[in-house]
């Protein structure tokens, strides 16, 4: 029963709660080949819970994903990692004492045969298929922009470039659906600008199909073809950027967090 | 746009240069090997050929315990139990494969082994061949228990393999120790025995004695040859890279579609089977007995210390630290080779005192030269301190717990990291961040974490 839409990614009302509090409801999305979809809301609304429940790191209490017409509900990360679903974290996990080019290669991993075996004799597949993963891992560098740091330790690069150098791993990992969670958070108007022809390079270029979280109204408003919004979990408006701007249900959201700072407007959801 | 796969197979380089490229090093291992046996050990003399031996039984151990502890950061403080495992399957079949086939368990090897000595002695024999089965057999088996070990206590997040591994440290050594009776000595005795209860006839609390010492120098370098270049070979891969993923970020690993569980294991199922090898090195070297005392828990700290002082992560710290850690107390026990370079040691300490001022003044940061002087100051103090402590008829040697725990509670607070962290001594990054901590320091900011 695979959709007969050319949706890659298809998810039907997923919820997850955190003991009483309702994190995600009811949450529903289809994403056709090569969309760009905007997911915004509040702090606290339950974005990034949403990717930890497409990517497995949490699994919904009830509802189903879908990718590429493959049921993907409560596997294990690595295996939906497999499948074609791949994500940048919003407070960074980069693996840090490696080198820049290292985690791009690592995002590689994910289609290669790496046996204990093979490693250590070094079969002639082995060597070509270290050197085709090295290939792939500069030719990404060179799409963010990191060649040139590609020897540094992760840990040592300034924060937008970390954030570019989560992309790039997660694209190594050849996926089918690319999820950005804030990607340009903490970078400056200059770097913002280059996120900007970055993601228009990658739909471009590889014919990505993205799900980007992003705070930064500029960005989402300019480069989403549709977006969706949560708040207190529900999703409240659905459509172009247009319709959801002009949405009163998105205002009332989106003032209400603004008259009381994010932090306690997350807080104050425990009650409900 | 094409798979990976079939970039793969087209950069795939012919076989036969493969071949040598693959083959090169291991040749180098048994030219070293060879060359310590025949040339270094008549130089060196029979005590320091022994020191090298343990040296490279540390080595093993320790590079070994840096791919679970090091490489993926899970914490296994059981090392020696593998050892041990390996160590008397090794003997058993050593002890009673020669007990059958020659009706005596003395040495039956030839130059390669340890005690002949002399080129009139035949090359290699039967001895040697079950020996080095023996080795493979031992490692093997020790692999084994190491999947049954970890396979469930990976599972689960947390240090439970820390637990897990103490407990089965604790089982074997009981286990040995109170379920195993003596040594056979004849054949006729060995032939009334059914095969099943031959397992038990490893000696118990006394030990295992009478095992041959075939541990030459060339066997035990040729193991550390083997296990420096699986490590090597494996870091330097998809493998290896999976393996420290997990350790600098176990949620980030899985979700780039590391299947952390099984690398996890696969790295502790690794390192057994060259813990068991060392086990077979060590039962059958000179000057050791092999008894369920010997290998406890204390003999897994050892480990652990070489481990973390070289840096977790790095093979050749890791080695470093093994040689280190295993000729301190020979140093101690007779000082008097450091203290006949201490005037090159006071020099040092004065230059690197001198340059660390001079670096402080001009408003760099002097850490590492701190370090390095305190380290060379150490040694030299601990000279002095042993010969007087010689003196006064004591062995500073006997101390070593003392002096790694302090050598520990320094290194963690100059560098955190072991000497070398994940890198290796070839690593140019490496030497460029100890002399980027020579110049100016860095800017405030910048860098997130
Ligand atoms: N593991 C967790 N345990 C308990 N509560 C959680 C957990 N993860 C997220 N939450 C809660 O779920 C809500 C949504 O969080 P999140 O998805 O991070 O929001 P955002 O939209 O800002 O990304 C928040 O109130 C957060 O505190
Ligand atoms: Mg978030």
């Amino acid at each position: 029963m695979t959709p007969p839409t050319d949706a890659v990614l298809e998810v039907r009302s997923i919820c997850k709660s955190f003991g009483g509090l309702k994190a995600v409801q009811e949450f529903n999305l289809t994403l056709p080949r090569g969309s760009l979809r905007g997911l915004i809301g509040p702090n606290g609304a339950g974005k990034t819970t949403v990717f930890n429940l497409l990517t497995g790191v949490y699994k919904p209490d009830v509802g189903s994903v879908v990718l590429g017409g493959r049921e993907i509900t409560g596997m294990r990360p690595f295996r939906i990692a497999g499948a074609g679903l791949s994500r940048t974290f919003q407070n960074i996990r980069l693996f840090g004492e490696l080198s820049v080019l290292d985690n791009v290669r690592l995002g590689c991993h994910v289609r290669a045969q790496h046996g204990v075996f093979r490693s250590i004799v070094r079969t002639p597949f082995h060597r070509g298929e270290e050197r085709a993963i090295e290939a792939s891992a500069r030719r990404l560098l060179g799409v963010v922009g990191l060649l040139g740091r590609a020897d540094e330790q992760a840990k040592n690069l300034p924060y937008g470039d970390q954030r570019r150098l989560e992309i790039a791993r997660a694209l190594a990992t050849e996926p089918r659906v690319l999820l950005l969670d804030e990607p340009a958070a903490g970078m400056n108007s200059q770097e913002k600008v280059a996120l900007r022809a970055l993601i228009q390079r990658l739909r471009k270029e590889f014919d990505a199909t993205i799900l980007l979280i992003e705070h930064d109204m500029g960005v989402v408003m300019d480069i989403c073809e549709r977006i969706t919004v949560l708040d207190y979990g529900k999703t409240i408006a659905e459509g172009t950027p247009d319709e959801v701007q002009s949405n009163p249900a998105v205002i009332e959201a989106y003032l209400g967090a603004d008259a009381d700072a994010g932090s306690s407007h997350a807080a104050s959801k425990g009650g409900r | 746009m094409s798979t990976l796969r079939s970039r793969s197979v087209e950069m795939t380089p012919a076989a036969l240069p493969t071949l040598v490229r693959s083959v090169w090093p291991l040749l180098v291992g048994v030219g070293v090997a060879l060359a310590l046996q025949f040339f270094a050990k008549p130089v060196i003399g029979d005590f320091y050929a022994k020191v090298l031996l343990d040296i490279g039984t540390s080595i093993i151990l320790a590079v070994s315990l840096t791919m679970v502890n090091g490489f993926t950061g899970q914490f296994s403080i059981g090392h020696a139990a593998f050892m041990m495992v390996g160590g008397y399957v090794s003997g058993g079949i050593v002890y009673y494969g020669s007990l059958l086939a020659w009706g005596s368990a003395d040495m039956a090897g030839g130059a390669l082994s340890s005690m002949i000595d002399g080129r009139e002695a035949p090359f290699l024999t039967w001895g040697d061949a079950l020996f080095a089965g023996s080795l493979v057999a031992g490692g093997l088996v020790a692999a084994v228990c190491g999947y049954v070990v970890g396979l469930p206590s990976l599972r689960l997040k947390g240090d439970y393999l820390a637990i897990v591994t103490l407990g089965f440290g604790e089982i074997v050594r009981v286990l040995i120790q109170s379920q195993t009776s003596d040594v056979l000595y004849t054949v006729e005795e060995v032939k009334e025995t059914a095969w099943y209860l031959m397992p038990t006839k490893v000696g118990g609390a006394l030990g295992f004695s009478g095992l041959p010492f075939y541990s030459s120098l060339f066997w035990v370098f040729l193991g550390v040859a083997v296990t420096l270049l699986v490590a090597y070979r494996l870091k330097d891969s998809a493998t290896g890279r999976a393996f420290l993923s997990i350790r600098e970020d176990e949620i980030a690993s899985e979700a780039m579609g590391v299947n952390t569980t099984q690398f996890k294991v696969r790295a502790f199922v690794i390192a057994a089977f060259f813990a068991g090898v060392a086990g077979g090195l060590f039962a059958h070297s000179i000057g050791v007995q092999l008894n369920p005392g010997e290998l406890g828990f204390l003999k897994s700290f050892d480990i652990i210390i070489m481990v973390v002082l070289g840096g977790l992560g790095s093979i050749s710290g890791a080695a470093i630290a093994a040689a280190i850690v295993t000729i301190l107390p020979e140093l101690l026990r007779n000082p008097e080779p450091l203290l006949k370079m201490w005037p090159v040691l006071a020099g040092l300490a004065a230059v690197l005192l001198v340059a660390a001022v001079v670096c402080a003044m001009t408003g760099r940061r002097a850490r590492s030269l701190v370090a390095w002087m305190c380290i060379v100051l150490t040694l030299l103090g601990l000279g002095f301190g042993a010969r007087a402590a010689a003196a006064a008829g004591h062995n500073l040697g006997d101390y070593r717990m003392i002096l790694f725990a302090l050598a520990l509670i320094l290194m963690m607070i100059l560098r955190p990291q072991g000497l070398f962290g994940v890198r290796e001594v070839w690593d140019r990054s490496l030497w460029k961040g100890i002399a980027d901590s020579f110049r100016a320091p860095p800017k405030k900011g910048g860098t997130n974490k």
